[in-house]
């Protein structure tokens, strides 16, 4: 069936549905803005009469995409928002959750904006941003070190994400990645494909904890200001629970040194990092332990970047996102992968 | 024909990024059309190289294939070693080339896992050479603008 244009009229039409005590309910300044491959994002100015008089608020609208690149459970993304909502992990506050196509044709939910501040990673290369770098690094790993410090059942996490056991994270992981880039792969991976060996033949010793896991915790990934202070961790879409040691791998992955020298997403060097990540979150980052999981997330990135090339190939996402992660960030990753298992 | 892909792309790049991106109130079309100038200026760098680095790579992976002879591998892991190792890239159009270097790196992954579980310096160096080509492979394939 075809779809109606996603108009401000139709969004306030449902919103006046979720707030039983506000009349004279108008959206407006909606724009479609970036926000990750896999749900389109919008921001929007919500405007009504409530029980206190006028209400003004900025909102984010994250609707799924009409085929996804990723599967993800948009029910899971807004549980991981709302469990640290007012913790040491500063994330946006989540509004409504709607997961029947009738008000806007697809799935989506509704959060407030968090504004005023920048999330681009190239923005953090420059003045005024890179003055605080070390700042912004250290705050950056110590909200990883809460999220890994967390315990996912007292969140109550543990009713919509299966909690694996210690010793089965990193072949639940590995498995489901393979599989991704056994579904997908466009042209053979020789690289990937010797990791998947090294890695199957070399496992990692059981989780030490099970902890939520963000999922695709990075730079590009927060909202920061200028004086070196977090506001927000955003796209969760990502979040399971499993291995701690599975997000800071990726947050120290290679692809993401925007600044070209070896600053872990262009912040701080890797041991560096680590420590604060260790100091925070009350564990151990076993070398051997992390190394594996690095190397696993050098699977993890190539699965999502031949997943890019196979949803522009296939024509369900145009995208130049897309072109950018199956030509640069592809390439970035084999890179990184080769340098990990001493190759490069 | 002048001018050339690689200039025609270059400039278009520049034209997105520098000149239309910016003009655009929409941030998501903004975005897009940075993203869009970031592609071109690939798609400029890659169209220029691609049938050099393919000849290139297609070349380098069957002296391996050729070296693999002596193991011995598996029957039917050799069969298609002697099909892939006799190429010559005559038909340099890039789908004609791609399709080779395809078959090549298919069965370049093969060989590598069955010459992981060989004992012996010919298979330890043939290892080694594998493992030598796949670095090279990485950098013909990166862009001057990647940061890693």
């Amino acid at each position: 069936m075809a779809e109606e244009p996603l108009t401000p009229e139709r969004i306030a039409a449902y919103i006046t549905t979720r707030l039983a005590d506000a009349h004279d309910v108008e959206v407006d300044s909606l724009s479609r803005i970036t926000g990750g491959a896999s749900r389109e994002t919008y921001r929007l100015r919500l405007r009504y009469q409530g029980g206190d008089g006028a209400v003004e608020r900025r909102l984010i609208l994250r609707r799924d995409p009409p085929d996804s690149l990723i599967e993800t459970q948009r029910d899971v993304e807004f549980a991981a928002y709302r469990a640290f909502y007012g913790s040491a992990v500063p994330v946006p506050e989540m509004l409504w959750l709607e997961e029947d196509t009738g008000p806007l044709d697809r799935p989506f939910f509704i959060a407030e904006e968090i504004t005023g501040f920048e999330s681009s990673p190239t923005g953090l290369l420059s003045p005024p941003f890179s003055d605080h770098a070390e700042a912004l690094g250290t705050h950056k790993w110590t909200i990883l070190g809460e999220i890994s410090r967390a315990d996912p059942i007292a969140l109550g996490l543990d009713r919509l994400m299966p909690v694996p056991e210690p010793d089965g994270c990193w072949a639940r992981e590995l498995d489901y990645w393979e599989g991704v880039i056994d579904a997908d792969q466009i042209e053979p991976q020789p690289i990937i494909r010797a990791t998947i060996r090294w890695l199957r033949a070399n496992p990692p010793p059981p989780a030490q904890k099970i902890s939520v896991v963000h999922g695709d915790y990075r730079t590009g990934n927060f909202l920061y200001d200028k004086e070196g202070v977090i506001h927000g961790i955003l796209d969760w879409e990502m979040a399971h629970l499993g291995d701690p040691l599975e997000d800071l791998g990726w947050g120290l992955n290679r692809i993401w040194c925007w600044g070209g020298d070896d600053r872990r997403g262009g912040l701080l060097p890797r041991e560096q990092a680590i420590t604060i990540w260790e100091k925070a979150s009350g564990l151990k980052a076993d070398p051997a332990a992390l190394h594996w999981w690095e190397l696993f997330n050098c699977v993890k990135g190539q699965g999502i970047w031949v997943s890019s090339a196979k949803a522009w190939m296939d024509g369900q996402n145009r995208e130049p996102i897309l072109i950018f992660s199956a030509w640069r960030m592809l390439n970035m990753q084999d890179r990184a992968a080769l340098e990990l298992m001493g190759h490069l | 024909m002048t001018p050339n892909t690689r200039a025609i792309l270059m400039d278009l790049a520049q034209r997105m990024g520098g000149l239309y991106a910016p003009d655009l109130k929409s941030p998501y079309l903004a975005g897009s059309a940075g993203l869009t100038a970031a592609v071109l200026m690939m798609a400029a760098e890659e169209g220029d190289r691609t049938a050099h680095r393919l000849v290139e790579e297609n070349r380098a992976i069957r002296v391996l294939l050729n070296e693999a002879a002596g193991l011995p591998p598996p029957a039917d892991l050799a069969e298609r070693l002697r099909n892939l190792a006799g190429g010559d890239d005559s038909n340099l159009r890039i789908s004609a080339l791609q399709a080779v270097n395809d078959a090549l790196r298919d069965t370049l992954t093969d060989l590598h896992a069955f010459v992981e579980t060989q004992p012996g310096d010919s298979a330890a160096g043939l290892n080694a050479a594998i493992w030598s080509e796949l670095a090279a492979s990485t950098r013909r394939r990166a862009f001057a603008s990647a940061s890693f």
